[in-house]
């Protein structure tokens, strides 16, 4: 018979056919642009003149750069609070709006919804309503109390003015936007087996005790993988309020993170080689941190394993 | 240990009854298997028991103590899952223990009673294991050991052995019985599969849409099905219903509409040559089973199974002569299925 053979020809033509449109993607929106940046972290360049060669001049003064250093710490505590927050949030909201019942499906639709406004739009919303003077947050925090203060005769957070403050604002605002981790809880929950929480059930577990024993441990490689991308993504989430609420302020810096850094250097200062470098120390860095955590998980799932294995 | 009442249980939605009018009772220590069709309820017979779901009507009474609104954990039963509901991500020797420990035994006493009774079922020595690293039958033995760990009153099981392939059902169903004669637990046991329901049971309650048909020993069922239902679901293959006025009736039979059965074995086949009685009938095809054969007939309209040794068989397309004992008939009321005694 020679048709298999000619389908299996015909078969890898398809495929390299298919994988065409998503290998140029790959070429011409990451793989160039990466190197481009490799290249342009060792030059000065401004847009205008010529490229100058700087070697590694850029990192050099990276290492010397107080904003970059603040940038820096700022990102890590970010991603630090932010990424286990988020996962919790929406591990909360599925355990919550798993089951079918009446205003489930508004209840859901609510959770997901903040991450499908425009980021720039989440942004100024935010502004709103973080607003000292008229903000709804400050104005129900104001509730009850005297002379702006709040009922337990403390002064309310100065969400924009005051550096801790400020920060804890950009998390707040961090935590309403977990929409996918949310959906992928929620399957994640309604695809565990049923009869496992009847056989709970007729062996009267508590709650606490299903929660701990049953869910949480059954959820755990999902719950890991998102933290995960959580972390990752955390160098991006705080760039669009970074801007567009607190501005990278109040002084020092407060709420200068990383991404924001590279931006103002590139595309205010028009220092594109300095931002380069800049980008790639986030890159290394992100990199670092997933090889980590990558590292912990492995360990804790091999745990299990040579315990099991050690009984054969 | 204690005996189990279900008396006049009601269960499903308006206008769809699952179950109706369920009137059955366990007596201490005895295995009661519970057999029929799929879709006859026989699941959330044992789901109303373990408190799983609730019955519209009706009460479920275990050591005399009505607990049919008593939540499911507080019962003090257990229940083997068909598919065993084993944790992925415990071991066995945790699987096992769960129940006590939630139920606040120390995590040491809790796993040295776990590792008690899993020498008991015979998986001892996977205490280590996942889920994941078991065969079939390594899991229902787990799952049997943590059914048992927190002694219950009563063992609730759902079709257990039919996730298993055949030479594992046959062996597990000998070591189930064993298990059962030693520990001597209530058990109430769900099947569709009739051997496992016959070689297990210490009697059978056959279920169909939702009503008990009958309950007895397994015997019983099989010498005098209460209804025609009973009649044609138990046994391989199934019983032959013979129209009113076939010649294969001898006379005397009750008067009024009714249905007549005969099981394929008490049914004799005798070629045109040896006899010279019974009902002229052409052989249509044969099916060869092992040592059996099943020879389909046709006898003046009436198409008939007859269960004979393999090497008697007929060959297609040859006239025989079919007999049947008059005592060997199962009469029925057309009508409501009920047995009818004769003569």
């Amino acid at each position: 018979m020679s048709w298999p053979r000619a389908s299996a020809s015909r078969d890898g033509r398809h495929l390299t056919l298919m994988l065409l449109p998503y290998v140029v993607g790959l070429v011409v929106l990451v793989a160039v642009p990466a190197i481009a940046t490799i290249s342009l972290a060792l030059t000065e360049y401004d847009l205008i003149g010529r490229a100058r060669w700087a070697g590694l001049g850029n990192f050099r003064e990276l290492i010397g750069d107080e904003i970059f250093r603040i940038a820096l710490v700022n990102s890590l505590v970010f991603a630090a609070i932010a990424a286990p927050l988020r996962v919790l949030v929406a591990l909360g909201l599925a355990l919550l709006l798993h089951r079918r019942a009446r205003g489930v499906g508004t209840a859901r639709v609510a959770a997901v919804l903040p991450t499908a406004v425009p980021e720039i739009a989440y942004g100024l919303l935010w502004l709103w309503l973080l607003n000292p003077f008229y903000g709804p947050i400050n104005l129900l925090l104001r509730a009850g109390g005297e002379n702006g203060l709040t009922v337990l005769g403390r002064t309310p957070p100065q969400w924009l003015t005051d550096p801790t403050d400020a920060r804890a604002a950009i998390v707040l605002l961090s935590l309403f936007t977990i929409g996918e981790a949310f959906v992928i809880l929620l399957t994640a929950r309604q695809s565990l087996p049923i009869e496992v929480y009847e056989l709970a059930q007729v062996e009267d577990a508590t709650g606490w005790d299903v929660f701990r024993r049953i869910t949480l441990p059954m959820l755990a490689p999902v719950l890991a993988l998102l933290v995960l991308r959580d972390t990752i993504l955390s160098f991006q989430l705080s760039f669009v309020p970074a801007l567009v609420v607190t501005d990278g302020g109040p002084p020092p810096y407060a709420t200068t993170y990383l991404s924001l850094f590279v931006y103002r250097n590139a595309f205010e200062y028009l220092r594109y080689g300095y931002a380069a470098a800049a980008t790639l120390v986030m890159l290394v860095l992100t990199a670092v941190i997933l090889v980590v955590q990558w590292r912990l998980i492995r360990r804790y799932r091999s745990s299990y394993e040579i315990s099991a294995t050690r009984s054969r | 240990m204690s005996s189990l009442v279900l008396a006049n249980i009601k269960a499903g939605y308006d206008g769809a009854d699952v179950l109706r009018d369920c009137d059955l009772s366990v007596a201490e220590g005895e295995l009661l298997v519970v057999l029929g069709p799929s879709g006859a309820g026989k699941s959330t017979l044992l789901r109303i028991v373990a408190g799983l779901e609730q019955p519209r009507r009706g009460r479920v009474i275990i050591g005399g103590t009505d607990v049919t609104n008593w939540r499911a954990g507080r019962r003090n039963v257990s229940m083997v899952f068909q598919n065993y509901a084993l944790f992925p991500h415990l071991t066995v020797v945790e699987n096992i223990a769960f129940g006590l420990e939630v139920r606040g035994v120390g995590r040491k006493e809790a796993h040295a009673r776990a590792g008690r009774v899993a020498s008991v079922v015979g998986c001892g020595d996977l205490l280590g294991r996942r889920p994941s690293q078991l065969s079939g039958g390594e899991r229902q033995r787990v799952a049997l050991a943590r059914a048992m760990v927190r002694e219950p009153d009563v063992f609730l099981l759902d079709e257990p052995l039919s996730n298993l392939d055949a030479e594992l059902r046959a062996q597990t169903r000998d070591e189930l019985k064993a298990l059962h004669t030693r520990v001597g637990a209530t058990m109430l046991h769900v099947t569709h599969d009739q051997v496992e329901a016959f070689t297990l049971g210490n009697r059978v309650a056959v279920l169909n849409a939702g009503r008990i048909e009958q309950v007895g020993t397994p015997e019983d069922i099989w010498r005098r099905p209460a209804t025609a239902f009973v009649g044609c679901f138990v046994g391989t293959p199934r019983m032959n219903l013979v129209s009113r006025g076939s010649p294969l009736l001898p006379a005397g039979l009750p008067v009024g509409d009714i249905t007549v059965g005969v099981r394929p074995e008490a049914l004799r086949l005798q070629s045109l040559e040896e006899g010279t009685q019974g009902v002229l009938a052409g052989v249509e095809h044969v099916d060869v089973i092992g040592g059996d054969a099943y020879v389909h007939v046709r006898a003046s309209g009436d198409s008939l199974t007859v269960r004979v040794p393999a090497q008697d068989r007929p060959s297609p397309g040859a006239p025989v002569r079919v007999t049947a004992r008059p005592a060997d008939l199962h009469v029925f009321d057309a009508a409501t299925g009920r047995r009818l005694e004769w003569p």
